[in-house]
């Protein structure tokens, strides 16, 4: 309904000129609708000639606001076309300089301690009207929206940024205009645009219409301001457009963000900023638009920080320990995760819901590193008692967490009855879960493996075979294991066949592995120089690799893990070119060898026992004792260290042959298939006597040594 | 199928200007994709192509050919892209000697941007079906060198660089903010993000680099993507679901209304039995998510494509909950939860809207 309201029309009517002119306001500065008491003053003022010259620019105003106020009048009733009819009728073009001058001046004048001068000729548009102007501009191009035709109604809307930010280069700072009316229809019109450009299908022109919201004051609504920056994060994360900065908003020198993610990185990060602050309530949405982008550019424990300033009260304490171990685990820090986790299943979650994907994810990590072993039983126990039929098909995964677990327990276990059971516990749990899982090839190679270890090699190799049928990502560990169990039945040239193979396909780090595994069957072979020769290769494939990446320190494409592997390959190559020199009877060279593995890492107990492997092989025992003691006490139970110093207090016989048998049994306890603590406990029988009791002792060790691997097989 | 690079500029002998073409307008031409070729080169470029082309599909279009813009209808005939989707799902395709690989082989070494879209529009396919056939073990050589072709483009385009970001440090000023002074003043160390790590060359494809090698097809295609049709994009969705191991029962229906004219019943039979599941690493999933979040929240209007990417992103969290793998997870349920956000009407308040006001102020 058309009323104008009764306190403005009330002064209409005491203005000189004709009721139905709305040209009167122009005399006030501010406008009719502002109810400022200082028009009567302004009144005087003004010329009788400048009054003329108004009324002349009125008429026309008066017809362009007609129309503007007829045009809302058909959009809110929902008659676009109509609407659209009016508003076509004004002439925006020409319109828009005054508009701009009109701006110009009047918040201009607003400036305190202004001069007589500074008087705005009436010729010069009101507030009011430009406002009303702006408006009808809104309306055509929402109504433009609404018939559908997107392209004009952006290019309708521009119209309003371009005559506002012409006039306002600086941005609107707080009270620079006093007309809210201006104002909103601004703002509206911000907002607007982008949605009309992203919905005309052209994205590059909406990244750049909310860029021109963002980057400079409009006095936006805090809330408004941060749902704009966050439409705009979305847009440039999913648009799938990559549109850089403009070359005059590129003034930040290294902070200005370069591509899509950068920006919307850098919003979403703002956002979360005005969170913490206080200013915005918590949105879910920006928190996951952010894990999205972190995820996709891999900054997980970025990622974390943010989980971790959430505010009390927007997770619940079991989600947020498991999301925070999820962004550790990602951001490959285990050991933190781990202990997330472990909180998950502690007490004071007992009285709620059981977190079963935690619970699952903390079997996982605990399979990982054999020293969490038994954390890993109680997590994958919990999942399978709690499993019910929805989390069915959790179980499997559970089971075969657990044994993994139980065999990792069973290798470091210390007790042999415990190991006996752990092994029985491995083997049946994964059986259950190849059982559940027959498609799952990591169950495979953990049956394979802990079949192996166990000795049962018939079963190793058919599963080991299963497992390479299953995968088609050929994995250099599935090789290497399918090598192992081939040495450990004798079939060396299987072995040797299967590794030629498996280097062809194998990524670089598998190929150093598969290399050394090479040497180590060459040397099983009695094919010394063979062996030297592909350590050889091996060494110099490291040292090449190494080198480009001296130039580029700040390379962030090889990781730390990558390095360190590679760096213990290079350790272990010194070691057994070593032990080679050493058989070779080759002193001099062994010693260098044995120098270079220690340069890299001095505390190796492998590097301390090859070291008093070759004074023994010189007659040196003592040299030779007190290497292997520093190799014990680098680790107490690195068992060839063990197993050397015995065989070296048995060789120098007599009274040291209780010790010799100690060291024994304990070396045994540790590695019940060490084959050469067999035979010389063997040795200590003989010495003694005991002939029955040294055959048995043999018989052993012949039989593990038929079916011992080339290297330990985990 | 032993191609050569060079190869690439001669394998059109029907093309008179194949060999005439100024290097210069390709140089200037390759940045500005989204004009339309308007030089002459390109669209008889174009011509010969669809006339290659012709001998390959059974039927094209009359209208194709004397089409303005050829490379253009070309990308967007439906007839046309179906034809080839359905060869290029058919069990023997991707061999070494198959005449569509070939084609595609040889249109995307054209020199014009335009009709190496229309090569790119069929990664989803190409990507798709050759990944889920690795397990067959037999010859896919026809797919291997478009792929590897995609790789080299990509490592040349590139000079073999790494895509970084740098994660802002707020307590600079930027753009759009105004630096606050904080409690704890950081060192300002620059936080490097690394998207996709350094390209080495690769001429032949190993099982140890064939993720890597997808992925980076898949890059090049996220960096065309504005440009695809729809049903480009919606085949992507749908292999993601095959890939992740979705039971395919379910989806067999969704795959026949999608309309494949041609290819019988056996055909489809035997496909379902073949595509499934795969072993999805980061190198080849984060370009997939990528993809799968334009399709998801992107700024597009296809109903059917947000429900195609939905029910992908379903399917591959459902995966990395069964995988226990934490990059994943973290990933796709963030895609999930923002499913709500935009299906939620209460979270789209509409600020440009006027108030709706009996008085009129004047």
């Amino acid at each position: 309904m058309l009323c104008a309201c009764s306190g403005e029309q009330f002064k209409f009517e005491d203005a000189p000129q004709s009721p139905e002119s709305l040209a009167t306001r122009d005399f006030s500065a501010s406008g009719l609708s502002s109810r400022t008491g200082d028009w009567e003053s302004k009144l005087e003022d003004v010329q009788v000639d400048e009054v003329e010259s108004t009324l002349k620019e009125a008429l026309s105003l008066n017809y362009e606001e007609a129309r503007a106020l007829l045009g809302r009048l058909e959009y809110q009733r929902g008659n676009f076309d109509a609407a659209l009819q009016v508003f076509l009728g004004i002439d925006i073009k020409g319109l828009t300089p005054r508009m701009m001058r009109a701006i110009v001046l009047r918040t201009r004048q607003r400036k305190p301690h202004r001069s007589k001068g500074d008087i705005i000729p009436p010729s010069v548009m009101s507030m009011h009207s430009v406002s009303l102007l702006l408006e009808a501009i809104l309306l055509k191009a929402k109504s433009l929206e609404e018939l559908g035709h997107f392209r004009e109604a952006a290019k309708e809307c521009n119209i309003i940024l371009d005559v506002v930010e012409a006039a306002l280069p600086n941005g609107m700072h707080e009270g620079i205009v006093e007309d809210c009316k201006l104002q909103e229809m601004f703002h509206k019109a911000l907002e607007l645009l982008p949605n009309l450009w992203t919905k005309a299908g052209f994205l590059s022109e909406a990244i750049t219409a909310y860029r021109r919201a963002l980057v400079k004051p409009w006095n936006l609504d805090p809330l408004r301001l941060a749902s704009v920056q966050k439409d705009l994060a979305a847009t440039l994360l999913y648009g799938g457009v990559e549109t850089s900065l403009p070359p005059h908003l590129q003034v930040w020198g290294s902070t200005t963000p370069n591509g899509n993610i950068e920006e919307a990185i850098l919003l979403l990060l703002l956002l979360m900023q005005k969170v913490a602050y206080g200013e915005i309530k918590w949105d879910a949405d920006i928190m996951d638009h952010l894990t999205f982008a972190f995820s996709v550019t891999g900054q997980f424990e970025l990622l974390a920080t943010h989980v971790e300033q959430a505010l009390p009260g927007i997770y619940e304490r079991a989600e947020r320990w498991y999301l925070l171990a999820l962004c550790y685990a990602a951001a490959g820090q285990n050991e933190v995760a781990l202990n997330l986790l472990k909180k998950v299943s502690g007490q004071s979650e007992a009285k709620h819901k059981p977190h079963i994907p935690a619970l699952l994810f903390g079997a996982k990590l605990s399979s990982q590193d054999p020293k969490h072993s038994h954390y890993g039983i109680t997590f994958a126990r919990n999942v399978i008692d709690l499993a019910d039929q929805a989390t069915e098909h959790f179980k499997g995964q559970a089971h075969k967490f657990l044994g993994v677990c139980y065999g990792n327990a069973a290798r470091i276990s210390i007790s042999d009855s415990e190991r006996a059971l752990f092994q029985k516990e491995s083997l049946a749990s994964l059986n259950s879960a190849a059982l559940n899982m027959k498609e799952d090839p990591e169950v495979m190679f953990n049956l394979s493996l802990e079949n192996a270890v166990q000795r049962n090699l018939d079963v190793a190799f058919d599963n080991a075979m299963a497992y390479s049928n299953m995968v088609t990502e050929n994995s250099g560990r599935g090789w290497r294991l399918l090598a192992l169990i081939l040495s450990a039945d004798r079939r060396f040239k299987d072995a040797e066949t299967i590794h030629e193979f498996a280097l062809d396909e194998a990524g670089r780090l598998d190929q150093l592995e598969l290399l050394r595994l090479k040497a180590v069957l060459q040397i099983a072979q009695e094919r010394p120089k063979q062996a030297i020769e592909t350590y050889r290769i091996l060494l110099s494939l490291i040292q090449a690799q190494r080198e480009p990446q001296s130039n580029t320190s700040d390379n962030a494409t090889i990781s730390d893990s990558e390095n360190v592997a590679e760096r213990n390959m290079e350790m272990a190559a010194w070691q057994d070119l070593a032990t080679v020199y050493t058989k070779f009877g080759s002193w001099t060279d062994a010693e260098i060898c044995l120098n270079k593995a220690k340069s890299i890492e001095f505390y190796s107990p492998k590097s301390w026992h090859t070291t008093g492997l070759l004074f023994e092989a010189q007659s040196l025992y003592k040299e030779a004792l007190v290497s292997f003691s520093v190799s014990l006490s680098i680790e107490p139970e690195y068992v060839p260290s063990i197993v050397s110093t015995a065989a070296i207090l048995v060789q120098l016989g007599g009274q040291s042959l209780p010790i010799a048998r100690s060291y024994l049994m304990n070396a045994l306890r540790l590695d019940p298939t060490n084959h050469d603590a067999w035979m010389n406990l063997g040795l200590i029988a003989k010495m003694e006597g005991s002939l029955q009791q040294a055959a048995d002792f043999f018989q052993a060790a012949y039989e593990l040594k038929m079916s011992a691997p080339v290297e330990a097989f985990s | 199928m032993s191609h050569s690079s060079s190869s690439s500029s001669s394998s059109n002998p029907g093309s008179p200007t194949a060999t005439a073409a100024p290097n210069i307008t390709t140089a200037t031409v390759v940045n500005t994709s989204e004009t339309p070729s308007s030089s002459s080169s390109f669209s008889s470029k174009a011509h010969s192509s669809i006339q290659s082309l012709s001998s390959i599909i059974s039927s094209i279009p009359s209208s194709l050919s004397s089409s303005p813009n050829p490379s253009f209808s070309l990308l967007h005939d439906p007839t046309i892209s179906s034809q080839i989707s359905s060869l290029l799902r058919h069990p023997d395709s991707g061999s070494g000697d198959n005449n569509l690989c070939r084609w595609l082989y040889d249109t995307f070494h054209s020199t014009d941007p335009e009709l190496q879209l229309v090569v790119l529009r069929f990664i989803p396919i190409i990507a798709g079906v050759y990944l889920s056939r690795i397990a067959l073990r037999k010859s896919l050589a026809g797919f291997e060198a478009i792929l590897l072709a995609f790789y080299a483009h990509e490592t040349n385009a590139r000079g073999g660089q790494p895509i970084t970001v740098h994660v802002p440090d707020l307590s600079h000023p930027s753009i759009y903010h105004e630096a606050k002074p904080s409690a704890k003043n950081k060192s300002t160390e620059l936080n490097l993000a690394v998207i996709s790590p350094t390209l080495e060359p690769h001429g032949t494809m190993r099982s140890t680099r064939r993720a890597r090698i997808v992925g980076v097809a898949l890059e090049l295609y996220y960096s065309k993507i504005s440009q695809m049709p729809v049903t480009s994009k919606i085949e992507f969705c749908e292999f993601c679901e095959i890939w992740a191991g979705k039971s395919r029962a379910n989806h067999k229906d969704g795959e026949e209304d999608h309309g494949k004219k041609s290819g019988s019943n056996d055909d489809e039979m035997e496909k379902v039995k073949k595509e499934r599941r795969i072993p999805l690493p980061w190198e080849l999933l984060q370009p997939s998510l990528r993809i799968l979040g334009h399709c998801f929240l992107g700024p597009h209007r296809s109903k059917e494509l947000f429900d195609a990417a939905s029910s992908a992103i379903k399917s591959l969290y459902e995966r990395s909950l069964h995988d226990i793998d934490a990059k994943a997870i973290l990933a796709t349920s963030s895609l999930l939860r923002l499913e709500k956000f935009a299906l939620d009407p209460k979270n789209n308040i509409d600020h440009t809207e006027i108030k709706m006001e009996n008085v009129i102020s004047l």
